[in-house]
Parts: structure tokens; sequence; C-alpha cells
């Protein structure tokens, strides 16, 4: 018999998930449980999240991070000041998923909970250096994305935790970012490849301390490294971009499924690299050209 | 064991009994005798069942009535007033936006969520207003057309009153 707990604090689910009662199914916005078939046949205890007043919102904590309550949606992502300031390729990533229906209920604690190898908030969280907060009898810790994703469906996650919260450290100066997906079609599908990336810019074309994170092409989302050092302190040219981009098709550990072949997975990611490098390229002559004329003007 | 849950609709409450994992789609056609919303794919994938749920666009067949408890909802039941067609509802039917009509009360409501939003939409955010609502027979273009077109109507009507 199936019951549903729709609580309104933190201390409650807490005090609840301890106590281990076996069939106890965590849901936010539903978006990944409700469509299986059969979805709650073997669960007995429901606890909806998604009215849980410490799991809302997105602010700065006390460290000056930004804190992106778990239960916050897709949307609410997308359309905040904060993000689009201070986090903008979480926002670019977000906007990529489902439709403007499920962004407006899925979350980004689901998202993380669920741990799908093509999930799309995870390359860009990763390349912010995000962390994920969990909460529990013992109180809270933070765990960095890549450590809490252990493999398909599985991560850090003890049974008597949820996650309370994600925290993005913030970074000034100027940046760069883009998030680029391969699917089937623009709107609703799920990665057969994605690309993220976010860099500091630089006046002189260089970018520095770049990031760069790949999903749906290993069993779980994949930052890059031989990619990033190819791009550090380097300006950035078409050959950069091209060695960048061998790089990536060469780190992905891609699969054959009902989305994709590993071929193709491996060719695209290459192919959405170089897209969204070529369009940063782009922007960065734009400025140099505005810049140069301003200087003209001048003397 | 059923759960009590309370409902506005369309500016009206009434009280339910459901089922656990009764699912929002179900309540309003079985329950409330509103079958203008459709259940297609019941897995978030066509739209057919989309309502304005609290302010917010959502698939009704990935809502349990249970979460829904409280809500306000607006179903397409909702949109035309006092029995006349609402704009929108007027231009579908001007610029031949609907055929079979399976897709119509999914599309009205991703169309009146989008002018909630944005005043002037452009094509393109039209078009992602709409990525999640899946028509088999229009092609999307009078559909598009549709909400353009009222979108430019509400903000003359609206610029208008404002100049007054
Ligand atoms: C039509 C459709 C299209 C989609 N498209 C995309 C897409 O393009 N990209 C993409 O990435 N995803 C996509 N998804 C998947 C889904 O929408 C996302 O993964 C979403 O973020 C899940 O969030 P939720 O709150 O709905 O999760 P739920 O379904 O509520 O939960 C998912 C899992 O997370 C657990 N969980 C939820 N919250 C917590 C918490 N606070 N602590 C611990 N565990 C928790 C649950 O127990 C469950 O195991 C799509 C889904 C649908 C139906
Ligand atoms: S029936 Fe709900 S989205 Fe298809
Ligand atoms: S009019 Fe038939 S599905 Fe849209």
């Amino acid at each position: 018999m199936l019951r549903i707990l729709r609580l309104p604090a933190l201390d409650q689910v807490i005090e609840i998930l301890s106590a281990q009662e076996s069939e106890t199914l965590l849901m936010a916005g539903g978006t990944d449980i409700l469509p299986r078939p059969a979805a709650l046949a073997s669960t007995r205890l429901l606890i909806d999240l998604s009215q849980v007043a410490e799991l809302q919102g997105i602010a700065l904590d006390a460290e000056g991070r930004i804190r992106i309550g778990a239960a916050v949606t897709h949307q609410e992502i997308v359309d905040h000041p904060l993000i689009q300031r201070k986090a903008q390729l979480l926002s670019m990533a977000c906007s990529s998923i489902g439709s403007v229906q499920i962004r407006n209920l899925g979350t980004i604690g689901g998202n993380l909970a669920n741990a799908s190898p093509a999930a799309d908030s995870l390359p860009a969280l990763v390349c912010l250096a995000a962390e994920v907060a969990l909460a529990s009898p013992r109180g809270i810790r933070f765990l960095p994305v890549s450590a809490f994703i252990l493999g398909p469906g599985r991560t850090a996650r003890a049974a008597d935790e949820l996650i309370e919260s994600v925290r993005i450290p913030v970074v000034t100066g100027r940046r760069v970012a883009f998030f680029k997906k391969a699917g089937q079609r623009r709107g609703m599908c799920c990665a057969k490849a994605s690309v993220a990336m976010c860099a500091h810019r630089h006046g002189d074309g260089r970018l520095t301390k770049p990031r760069v994170a790949m999903g749906a092409v290993a069993a779980t989302v994949i930052s890059v490294p031989a990619a990033e050092r190819v791009l550090a302190d380097r300006v950035l040219t078409m050959a950069v971009i091209e060695e960048a981009a061998a790089a990536c098709c060469e780190a992905a550990q891609a699969i054959d499924d009902i989305r994709s072949t590993a071929s193709y997975r491996r060719h695209v990611v290459g192919a959405l690299l170089t897209e969204g490098l070529a369009e940063i390229y782009d922007h960065m002559q734009d400025l140099a050209r505005r810049q140069a004329r301003r200087r003209r003007r001048r003397s | 064991m059923r759960v009590d849950i309370e409902l506005g609709i369309n500016g009206s409450r009434s009280r339910f009994a459901v089922e656990p994992d009764e699912r929002l789609v179900s309540t309003l056609r079985d329950r409330a005798g509103l079958t203008g919303t459709k259940q297609g794919c019941k897995i978030g994938e066509c739209g057919a069942c989309s309502v304005i749920m609290d302010g917010k666009l959502v698939p009704s067949c990935l809502v349990l009535s249970a979460s829904a408890d409280g809500a306000d909802l607006l179903t397409v039941e909702g949109v035309a007033q006092d029995g006349n067609l609402s704009d929108l509802q007027q231009a579908f039917v001007a610029e031949g936006a609907i055929q079979c009509g399976y897709c119509t009360p999914g599309m009205l409501l991703a169309g009146e969520y989008l002018l909630s939003r944005y005043q002037r939409p452009d094509t393109a955010q039209i078009k992602e207003a709409i990525a999640g609502n899946l028509c088999r027979c229009t092609g999307y273009t009078k559909i598009v057309a549709a909400i353009r077109k009222t979108a430019k109507k509400r903000s003359l009507v609206k610029s208008s009153a404002q100049g007054r």
C-alpha cells in the first residue's frame, strides 16, 4: 500500500530517512520517476520533496558561494539573474533540458541523484567546480560533483542522506562559456553527447583556467584534462581549437546504445567543442576589433 | 487508501478523494469530468496533457494528484470566457491551426503560458515554447502564426490602453 508524505521541513525528511524503512522513495519533480512503467509499484512510502522549505531558493551562502536548493527547478535556474551573471554555463545547460513543461517540474537535485550519464546539468556543474551538499542526521557534508557521481544511476549518497543543495564557487573576471548538445532534435531529447566549457578570457586573446567536461560519452560525466591543457594560457586560434577537439575525441569512452553509436559519439564531441570554441573565437575577435576602434578614436 | 485533496480548477475549488498514485490528468478527466485535457503518451513527451498549475505550464501526466493538493489549475475549459472563445482560440481557428484537435488544448495552454511570460515573443521563442507539444497534423507553421498574431494583438491593445 503506497503512502505519500508531502513534508514542509528538512528535519522531518531526515527523521524519516534515518528510520531506514525499506521501500521509501524520495521524489522532487517526478520527471525521472513517474515516466517509468509501474513507477511506484514497489514503493511503500513516497516522500514528496517539492514543498520542503530548505530545499528552495537560489542565493549566496555564508561563504559567498551560489547555493541552489535541491528542489529548485531547471526553469528557475534558467530565469535567475544570479545564475545568468555568475554561472551562465549552468543556465545554458539547464535551458537545453526537455521542454518548458519538463523544466518547470524537473529539479537540479533530481538530475544529480538520478545520475544519468546523459544528464545535462552535470557537465556544466563539473566545469564550475560545483559541490553537492548532502544532509543527514550527522549534519551536512560536501562532495565535488565528480566524486558524488559513481556510475550510471549510482551516487555516493548514503541511504539516510538527501541532496540539500548544490554550491558553486563564484569567480570574478571576464568569462566565456558554452554548452553544446547533440541529440535527435533540438527540443525534448536526451543527449547523444554533450560538451561544456568555461574559461577566463583575457584582452590579449588568451584563455586561462579552462574547464572542459563531456556528457553521455562514458559511464559518468567526465572532465577532459588533455583538452584543458591544450587551451590553457594560449591565444585561441583555429589550430588550437583543432588540437583541443582531437583531445576530446580521444578522451571519449563512448558506447553503442539505442540513442547512438560509439564512433558517432567520438566524432561529435570534437565537432561540438569546435562549434563552441569557434563562437568564442568570433566573439573575442569582435571584442578586439571594437577595442582597437575605440583606441584609434581616442588617439 | 484514498487521499483527500482540494484543487482550484478554472477558478472554483473542489475536493476529491484520489488514489495515492493517481496522475492529475486522470483526476481532471475521470473525477472532475473535464475531458478537454488530453492524454497521449503518459511519459511527459507529447504535451497533450499540459495544464497551467500555480502559474506554470506542466504535463499533468507527470504530476501526482496528491502532490497537487491546494494548487490552482487552468485547463482548456477555463480558457474561454463566458462561453466566448479567447483571442488565442479565435486565432487558432482563423489561421487553420487545428486539424484533428488532439494537441490543441495543450497548445493553447503552452501559448497562454508563453504570453504570460513574454509580451512580444519572436518566432524562435514561440517555437521553443511549443517544443514540448507534439502535433501530428498541422506542421506547426499555423500554430506559430496564431500565437504570433495573438501576441501582436494583445500588445497593441495594451499599448493603446497605456497611451490613453
Ligand atoms: C520528456 C522528458 C524529457 C527529459 N529531457 C531531459 C534532458 O533533455 N536532459 C536531462 O538531463 N534530463 C532530461 N529528463 C530527465 C529529468 O527531467 C531530469 O533528470 C530532472 O532533473 C529530474 O528531476 P526530478 O526532480 O523530476 O527528479 P525525480 O523524478 O523526482 O527524482 C529522480 C531521482 O532523484 C532522486 N531525488 C530527487 N531529489 C532528491 C534529493 N533532494 N535528494 C536525494 N535524491 C533525490 C529520486 O529519489 C529519484 O531517484 C527528461 C525527462 C522527461 C520526462
Ligand atoms: S500525456 Fe502527458 S505529456 Fe504526453
Ligand atoms: S491538430 Fe492533430 S495533433 Fe495537432
